[in-house]
């Protein structure tokens, strides 16, 4: 058995809506290996951009215990999950969240900027490259196509070399042939980098190319086959 | 080092612009408008000191110490001395001994020192001499100020007069036209002052420190100073008035005078401009509370669109800390990276403001040299710190509130883009923006009752917004569902974004309310600078006119189509017992008038410009009898107030007159308050009619002569020597000339003003831009027509801006009440203008800004606008 990277143990989430409490989340629980990949599906409003929300440390669950990377984010306040972040985790989003008044190459920077790295610049250029965008680094998000934007993501992603990479709907806003290509992308990274990926997609094709998938309905996690819960133990 | 790079990328965005523009607009235009409003006040005082001839002047019966005179040296002062005497000039020569004489003529204080006149007002031409008031003066005279010459008398033709800052040289005197023409002289000729024979090189057409009103009887004859002790005309015990003019900074005088202030005896007399001209003083001092006020709303303006900036920058932030945060920044590093971005962003807009500040007062300086000839004083550095000061304090209250909970958003807001954002609740962003407002107008004031007025046109403002807010949504509930399409999709605009739509009424509100403010303030000071100075003021007045030539001096004068106004009697009389009691050596010390003659009139009225402060006047036809006695059955006089105080009587009291040696008892029947330099007839002392009859009195009247018509004096001088003709229509020209310039000063700065509050509202329509192109991109899209669209956008914003404007003028009203009763000490009264100006304006203009700033979506395609704001 390899490092786990990701372990869950019984979370809820409860919140005050204007016709009493709802349990968003119930009871989910999960545990993952570096280098797995996790799809998490569903119907809208199953609760799966929440759970992705928790197991990130951007959210907190109502009850039952995250450990990421060996921390357990329950211990933690939202400075010190911010921490962890930092270090460990990666994102990609449905809308990109580019910044519009940054370039390309700043948009990639940024991150690595925020944690002190020195050679930000050769190494956002590098990852742009890496993902076809060499000629565009002086571009603004709105000089790019929704799946060059989503590249500079992915780049922006990748660049600060996360232990782990949570995508939300990475290919929601991309026609078929630009989300294939993106899909692409992030799992050849994430093998070439070993960086655990969770992913929350409506798409079944991209669930099945996941080491596992876990269906949430209703807050709840379904059955499924495809999906085995390794023992949990402390973190 | 990352808020440098941060907010160098930021800076390409248009909310960073926003927020740089507002910052730099708030340090700018308080730099600028107190730049501008220092540098005019600092020009005013100065030139307005030229009727003094000097910032300062000390005079006093004995000479000026030469010790001072090194005092005021080593202060950096510049100084002059000079003397003023009254002693009698000859046309002819004359031996010494018998012809030359000096006259101990009664010397009447005033603001530009001692003058003199004759006892009785005659002249004897045909020894051809004349009392002349004589002012011996040195090289630098004025220190402020420059004196106009000619060699033709009575000149009035640009040409003919020159300005000079030279003083005559030794052996010769300049004199007024009308000494020449009494004394039958031309240029060129000589005069005897005692024993010295001065040639007569100029006429004086302008003397700064001349004075208004009666101040110079005699007519006036310069030398030098050097001159004087070979006139043998300063004997032990004559009366001389030794002056001495200081010039130099405010702070340099005031730093010497506070040292000199224990030497100075009761002797010593102190003039500044308050003293010798307090009409002018005042109107100087309304001019600086008006800049003044200028600076504190400029100051509001700049306070409002920071605000708007600030919250706009806010609301596009959000994501942008949302993904910082989810990047694993923490809420301390992002409040870092955010106050380093802002201080950076202040410092660079406070250079920028400062440069631009500088730049712009010059222009302004340009634009008012090139309208009224003059020559703006440089400022000092306090309006630069004052820019800086406002800038930071505009960045605490204003800017840092709507940014304040930006490192708080939840980092789960990347994921969710519904999270409500908790910011700083609206009421203490209120708050904290009053209590700037109020303290920043405090600190640039010094004025608690501006301070309250503002802070009670705010409170009016919000009150009168909720009751216009509450109406407005039942008005949108009641037409909502009756109105045709148009106005349906406006009202329902304003319903959707009821809170913004209220924020944008006050916003809209206090910019008009500040602007209303201006223009009212600025039309009733300028209507009241007209008044004091109607253009066919008196501005000659003939003394000393016998009774049998009044009809012949008014012919000569409705000849030449001049009118005289009024005619008044007049008999010189002096002052010699209060209730049955000589005065005490200490009161004739401390009121110069009992050592004096008086002029002393009759009337049967109340001059116009008089008010009654305590008694009664005399009501002759409804006491049957004309000439009634007081109640101790003596005739009734009626004294002006302040020398009342002075003599510490009061009404009922018995005074004593003597006219030339003829005593006459009298009662106070009343006190009266005047204004002494209202350039017109003004009298100590009234007295009921008939009672001065016997004592000979002689008539003077006043006229508005022209220049053209100028050569009527020398006309009259000549017909009828014994007439004396006071020249003070250079003096009212001059003061004219300085509330004209204080007149156009305050157009440009409200023009200014002007161009503030209509960026502010550009600011404000555009802050609610963002979610109204979305809007209108969809309505689009969905087949509205333009006009539908245009219609709608105009209805929503016209009805928000006539809503501001109704608030407004309440707010301005509520103001102006603080402002007219305590600020200005003008009459108060409803501003019925605004009532109608007020919603027109707000109506046109927030209307047409919104339509204008709205029109790049009506004329781009849906698509493109959805996709822009996507």
């Amino acid at each position: 058995m390899g490092q786990i990277m990701l372990q869950v143990k019984g979370i809820n989430k409860r919140v005050n809506t204007f016709n009493g409490e709802l349990d968003i989340l119930k009871d989910v629980s999960l545990s993952l290996e570096r280098g797995q990949s996790l799809a998490i599906t569903g119907a809208s409003g199953s609760g799966k951009s929440t759970l992705l929300g928790i197991l990130a440390g951007l959210d907190t669950p109502s009850s039952g215990r995250v450990c990421l990377a060996g921390v357990d984010l329950s211990e933690l306040d939202e400075e010190g999950r911010a921490r962890v972040r930092a270090e460990q985790v990666g994102f990609v989003f449905q809308s990109f969240q580019l910044l519009p008044g940054l370039t390309a190459l700043e948009n990639v920077m940024l991150p690595l900027e925020l944690h002190g790295v020195g050679s930000a610049q050769q190494r956002a250029e590098t990852f742009l490259a890496r993902v076809g965008l060499a000629e565009r680094l002086s571009h603004y998000p709105k000089q790019l196509s929704g799946g060059e934007q989503q590249r500079v993501a992915i780049a922006r992603a990748f660049a600060s070399e996360p232990k782990i990479l949570f995508a939300d709907e990475p290919t929601g806003n991309l026609d078929s042939v630009t989300g294939s290509k993106i899909i692409e992308l992030v799992f050849e990274l994430n093998r070439e980098q070993g960086t655990t990926l969770v992913l929350v997609t409506h798409e079944q094709r991209l669930a099945d190319r996941c080491n596992c998938h876990l269906i949430l309905e209703a807050g709840a996690v379904l059955p499924s086959a495809e999906f085995q819960t390794t023992e949990i133990f402390p973190c | 080092m990352l808020a440098v790079k941060l907010l160098w990328r930021n800076a390409r965005s248009a909310e960073v612009k926003l927020l740089f523009t507002a910052l730099l607009l708030a340090v700018a235009m308080v730099t600028a408008i107190g730049l501008f409003s220092d540098r005019l006040a600092a020009t005013l005082l100065k030139q307005s000191n030229s009727f003094i001839g000097a910032d300062r002047q000390i005079y006093s019966p004995q000479p000026i110490s030469h010790l001072w005179s090194q005092q005021a040296q080593a202060f950096g002062l510049q100084q002059v001395r000079l003397e003023n005497f009254s002693s009698m000039v000859f046309a002819s020569p004359a031996t010494a001994g018998d012809s030359v004489q000096s006259v101990d003529s009664s010397l009447s204080e005033t603001a530009d020192g001692y003058s003199a006149h004759t006892a009785d007002g005659s002249v004897a031409v045909e020894e051809r001499m004349q009392l002349a008031a004589i002012k011996a003066v040195e090289q630098g005279y004025p220190l402020v100020g420059q004196m106009e010459i000619s060699t033709v008398p009575f000149a009035t033709a640009p040409g003919d007069i020159e300005k000079t800052d030279a003083v005559p040289a030794l052996g010769e005197a300049w004199v007024d036209s009308r000494l020449l023409a009494q004394l039958d002289l031309t240029i060129n000729d000589s005069v005897f002052v005692g024993e010295k024979s001065l040639k007569i090189t100029r006429v004086i057409i302008t003397e700064p420190d001349r004075g208004g009103g009666f101040s110079l009887f005699a007519p006036r004859l310069m030398m030098n100073r050097a001159d004087l002790d070979a006139t043998e005309v300063i004997q032990p015990g004559s009366r001389i008035a030794y002056h001495w003019l200081l010039a130099g900074t405010e702070l340099q005088l005031k730093a010497f005078l506070d040292k000199l202030q224990p030497e100075l005896s009761d002797h010593h007399q102190l003039v500044d401009l308050e003293r010798a001209q307090q009409g002018l003083a005042s109107t100087l001092a309304t001019a600086r509370q008006f800049l003044l006020l200028a600076v504190v709303i400029a100051m509001l303006l700049a306070g409002i669109a920071l605000v708007i900036s600030s919250s706009r920058f806010a609301a596009r932030h959000t994501e942008q800390v949302a993904l910082l945060k989810s990047l694993g920044a923490s809420s301390w590093k992002v409040r870092r990276l955010y106050l380093g971005q802002l201080l950076l962003l202040a410092l660079a807009a406070a250079v920028a403001g400062l440069l631009l500040a500088e730049i712009f007062q010059r222009l302004i300086a340009l634009a008012v040299a090139s309208m009224a000839a003059v020559e703006l004083q440089p400022a000092s550095y306090r309006p630069y710190v004052l820019g800086v000061v406002s800038g930071v304090t505009c960045l605490i209250f204003f800017a840092l509130p709507p940014l304040w909970h930006l490192p708080k958003i939840s980092p789960l807001r990347i994921l969710r883009q519904d999270l409500p954002v908790s910011s700083v609740r609206i009421t203490v962003q209120v708050l904290l923006g009053t209590l700037a407002v109020l303290l920043l107008v405090y600190l640039f004031s010094g004025n608690i009752w501006l301070t309250l007025s503002v802070a009670a046109a705010l409170l009016a403002v919000v009150l009168a917004a909720a009751v216009v807010a509450l109406v407005l949504l039942r008005l949108s509930h009641a037409l909502g569902s009756s109105a045709g399409s148009v106005w349906r999709l406006a009202i329902a605009g304003i319903k959707r974004r009821s809170g913004q739509s209220l924020l944008q009424v006050v916003v809209f509100a206090i910019a008009l309310l500040l602007l209303l403010t201006m223009y009212a303030v600025r039309t009733s000071l300028i209507d009241e600078w007209q008044l004091q100075l109607p253009s066919d003021a008196p501005n000659h007045f003939l003394i000393n006119i016998a009774p049998e030539q009044v009809d012949a001096v008014a012919e000569t004068l409705q000849r030449r189509g001049l009118n005289t106004a009024e005619i008044y009697p007049m008999v010189r009389g002096r002052l010699v017992k209060i209730n049955a009691a000589e005065p005490s050596a200490a009161q004739r010390e401390k009121v110069p008038l009992l050592r004096r003659e008086a002029n002393i009139s009759w009337s049967k009225n109340l001059p116009a410009d008089n008010q009654l402060s305590a008694g009664k006047w005399w009501h002759l036809e409804e006491e049957n009898e004309l000439g009634s006695k007081g109640q101790k059955g003596l005739p009734r006089v009626s004294v002006e107030s302040k020398l009342a105080k002075k003599l510490g009587v009061e009404v009922g009291a018995k005074l004593q007159f003597s006219f030339g040696g003829l005593t006459l008892d009298a009662e106070i029947s009343s006190l009266r308050q005047l204004e002494w330099d209202n350039m017109k007839p003004n009298f100590y002392f009234i007295f009921e009619p008939k009672v001065l009859d016997k004592f000979s009195p002689m008539y003077m009247t006043s006229s508005h002569i022209p220049a053209s018509e100028k050569s009527v004096v020398a006309e009259v001088l000549r017909g009828y020597p014994t007439i004396v003709v006071i020249e003070i229509d250079k003096v009212i020209e001059q003061i004219r000339d300085i509330v004209d310039k204080v007149g156009r000063a305050v157009e440009v700065v409200l023009a200014l003003i002007l161009v503030g509050g209509i960026l502010v509202l550009v600011a404000a329509v555009n802050a609610s831009i963002d979610s109204r192109l979305q809007e209108v991109g969809l309505i689009r899209a969905l087949g509205s027509s333009r006009k539908l669209i245009l219609g709608s956008l105009a209805i929503e914003f016209s009805l928000l801006g006539a809503c501001a404007g109704v608030i407004a003028v309440l707010g301005s009203e509520a103001l102006l009440l603080g402002l007219q009763q305590q600020v200005f000490k003008m009459p108060v009264a409803p501003h019925y203008e605004l009532w109608l100006a007020g919603p027109l304006l707000g109506t046109l203009l927030v209307g047409s800004l919104g339509v204008f700033s709205c029109r790049r979506v009506l004329n781009t395609p849906p698509s493109v606008v959805l996709r822009e704001v996507g």
